[in-house]
């Protein structure tokens, strides 16, 4: 890691793998496409059919792998730093069993006999969402309202407690309610972007939109969070504000992400990790490289749901830490002096 | 200390004579003791056979999980540290799982032993990697590594089972954890792991309470660090290795009785002898509380152990977060 080479040059080999991913997840599927009809269905030029797998079928979906996984990657890094843990991530604070709890509830209350949505299923990203951010909005008033001691700490511990409620609603919520619902729920909880549709990809940019700005914005705070509790305050951070500020977004981000392509888990925690260890934490581009690394991880581990047990297709959130796991292990062996 | 001990031994003996007679159907005294002393019948067969085997199994898994929590959190000093992070319970399940699938045994002794085996071979992986990244002097890196290896096992274990529909159906009751149903012959697994694990915590419980603060204090009072840690490590990871041959994966018990045993003793700060004592029994006496939970919550069937801990588990851990101000971990 020689500190000479530019930060936007160290994106460059993520950025590439990013790109190739696209095109091969484009292109690999039910029915096989060469990389140069690809890009042509993409400039428009295609043959009509091409256009339409790609265009219809094929696009959103691998859009909405990268929007999830830059989201979910964002949220774990934010999360590591506000709570000073490297092993924080949104599944282990109860966001991500929050969301999945409204989904249950969602599915359980309106459902019918003949086990059919009473509503639209359009109003379900908004159930995940509720119960994030009740979840995540426990966790933090908890926190607050507990004056003593270390800050992170209580935010640790309250987050794991409300994450394993929140587990043991969801497993009870599977028992209790319909089984045609659970297998449902199921597919669910592990996480897919299987369905994905052009208004799904819409929220997530848009949502992404407002998320970026912001956190480039609050880039020195972050940085300054890594420091211990006194020296970030001598440095003249509102600690107490940041945090909040921060967790909160962390919790946006893991509703919106969860809310669209369920509890895809192993992203959040990984990806900040990975992108430390090839960019450097205190770089700038730290944090879009963090978002990256995660779309990488999510696109890649969609590939493979597709193509590893055709015609079955396994959900993307069982094939994440496949792809994820051994990036990162080869890393760290490769690194060496990496503390974390 | 010593009213907290006799309290905690106390509730647990009380909760184990309640686990014997609760259930889908509630004996009187009389019966559970004739059947104790060796009496006949179906009520008798249901105590000795079915009830004592569980209290008892979950009696030894609560314990050795605490204990393993608590030796994964003061030697990391993490407090999110907990014996599934070193991948026993994924390792576990993903050799159980091959076991089923490729060499096709469904018996729960066969299970037992996959697990345990699953569960010591996933360990030393983690060692091994953590060392080989330089991180053996690093806490942080042989969590990492050990988070990384679990999750990678998950998704093996998780392909394999979207695969094979039929292995899932006879390894669900399995892969969800249970105190129900397990001969007790698994016993011969778990007890000379926990017996091992509380024998080595003892030994070197003076050189984790000098670990406490960081590194460089506990080599000033002349701690050799690295081998405190590995041991404890190791420890921990028999210690889980025995429970998951026994209950199969059982999550947050690991995690929490340590904190609870902590948040118990208020605000002094307890050595590591009093907190080993404390978190096997909290340990224990949660899991054999949850387990008469896990019996009527949803009776006639039987409630996840996990899902049935965290209700028991979580209210506690919140209360006595609020109650008493902050004990470092």
């Amino acid at each position: 890691m020689t500190p000479a080479v530019p930060s936007a040059v160290r994106l460059a080999p993520v950025l590439g793998l990013l790109v190739l991913a696209t095109i091969a997840a484009i292109g690999i599927g039910s029915s096989f496409m060469p990389p140069e009809r690809v890009v042509s269905a993409l400039m428009g030029q295609g043959v009509r059919m091409d256009e339409v797998i790609v265009w219809k079928l094929r696009l959103p979906r691998v859009i909405l792998a990268v929007l999830a996984g830059a989201a979910l990657a964002l949220a774990g890094a934010l999360l590591q730093r506000v709570v000073r843990n490297p092993m924080a991530s949104p599944s282990v604070l109860g966001i991500s069993d929050g969301a999945a709890v409204g989904i249950l509830l969602f599915l359980w209350l309106f459902s019918d006999e003949g086990n059919n949505l009473t509503v639209s299923v359009h109003w379900q990203p908004l159930a995940a969402i509720l119960g994030a951010s009740i979840f995540g909005g426990l966790v933090m008033l908890l926190a607050l309202a507990d004056r003593g001691g270390n800050r992170s700490l209580k935010i640790i511990l309250y987050g794991i407690a409300l994450a394993a409620l929140a587990k043991a609603v969801v497993t009870l919520l599977i028992i209790l309610g319909p089984v045609y619902r659970a297998s449902q729920a199921l597919t669910w909880l592990t996480g897919s972007v299987g369905a994905a549709h052009w208004d799904d990809v819409l929220t997530m940019a848009l949502g992404l939109a407002i998320a970026a700005p912001f956190l480039a914005s609050q880039r020195l705070v972050l940085r300054q969070l890594v420091l211990d509790p006194e020296s970030a305050a001598t440095t003249g951070v509102p600690l107490e504000r940041a945090q909040f500020i921060l967790l909160a977004t962390a919790v946006a981000l893991t509703a919106l992400a969860t809310a669209h392509v369920g509890a895809i888990g192993f992203v959040g925690l990984v990806a900040p990790h990975i992108a430390r260890v090839v960019h450097g934490q205190f770089r700038s581009f730290y944090l879009l490289s963090t978002a990256l690394t995660g779309s990488l991880i999510v696109l890649s581990a969609d590939l493979l749901a597709r193509t590893i047990a055709p015609p079955l297709e396994l959900p993307t959130g069982a094939l994440t830490a496949l792809v994820g796991a051994p990036l990162f292990l080869y890393l760290l062996i490769k690194g060496r002096r990496y503390h974390a | 200390m010593t009213r907290l001990v006799s309290g905690l031994c106390l509730m647990l003996f009380l909760a184990c004579v309640l686990s014997l007679h609760a259930g889908l159907t509630v004996f009187d005294p009389v019966t559970v003791v004739s059947a104790l002393a060796g009496g006949e019948g179906t009520d008798a067969l249901i105590v000795t056979t079915l009830r004592l085997p569980r209290t008892l199994i979950g009696l030894c898994t609560g314990a050795a999980l605490g204990l393993s929590g608590l030796l994964m959190q003061s030697v990391t000093r993490n407090p999110l540290a907990e014996p599934g992070l070193l991948g026993v319970n994924a390792g576990a399940a993903l050799f159980v799982t091959l076991g089923a699938t490729v060499l096709g045994f469904s018996g729960l002794a066969g299970i037992g032993t996959a697990a345990m085996l699953g569960a010591l071979f996933t360990t030393a992986l983690v060692f091994l990697l953590s060392v080989s990244a330089g991180g053996a002097d690093n806490p942080a890196t042989t969590l990492l590594a050990g988070v990384t290896v679990a999750a990678l096992f998950a998704s093996f274990t998780q392909t394999l089972l979207l695969i094979d529909e039929t292995a899932l159906e006879t390894l669900l009751f399995w892969l969800s954890g249970s105190f129900a149903d397990r001969p007790l012959n698994l016993l011969v697994l778990g007890l000379p792991l926990l017996v091992a694990g509380c024998a080595g915590s003892f030994f070197f419980a003076s050189s984790l309470d000098a670990l406490r603060l960081d590194d460089a204090s506990a080599r000033t009072v002349g701690v050799n660090v690295m081998l405190v840690r590995i041991a404890a490590l190791a420890f921990a990871a028999l210690l889980a290795a025995g429970a998951v041959a026994m209950a199969g994966p059982v999550l947050f018990l690991g995690l929490a009785a340590p904190h609870l045993a902590r948040r118990l003793m208020g605000d002094t700060l307890p050595s590591t002898r009093a907190l080993i004592v404390l978190s096997m029994l909290t340990g224990a006496l949660i899991a054999v509380i949850a387990d008469i939970l896990a019996r009527i919550i949803v009776a006639p069937g039987e409630a996840p152990i996990s899902a049935v801990l965290a209700l028991v588990g979580v209210p506690l851990l919140v209360h006595l977060l609020r109650r008493r101000k902050a004990v470092s971990v």
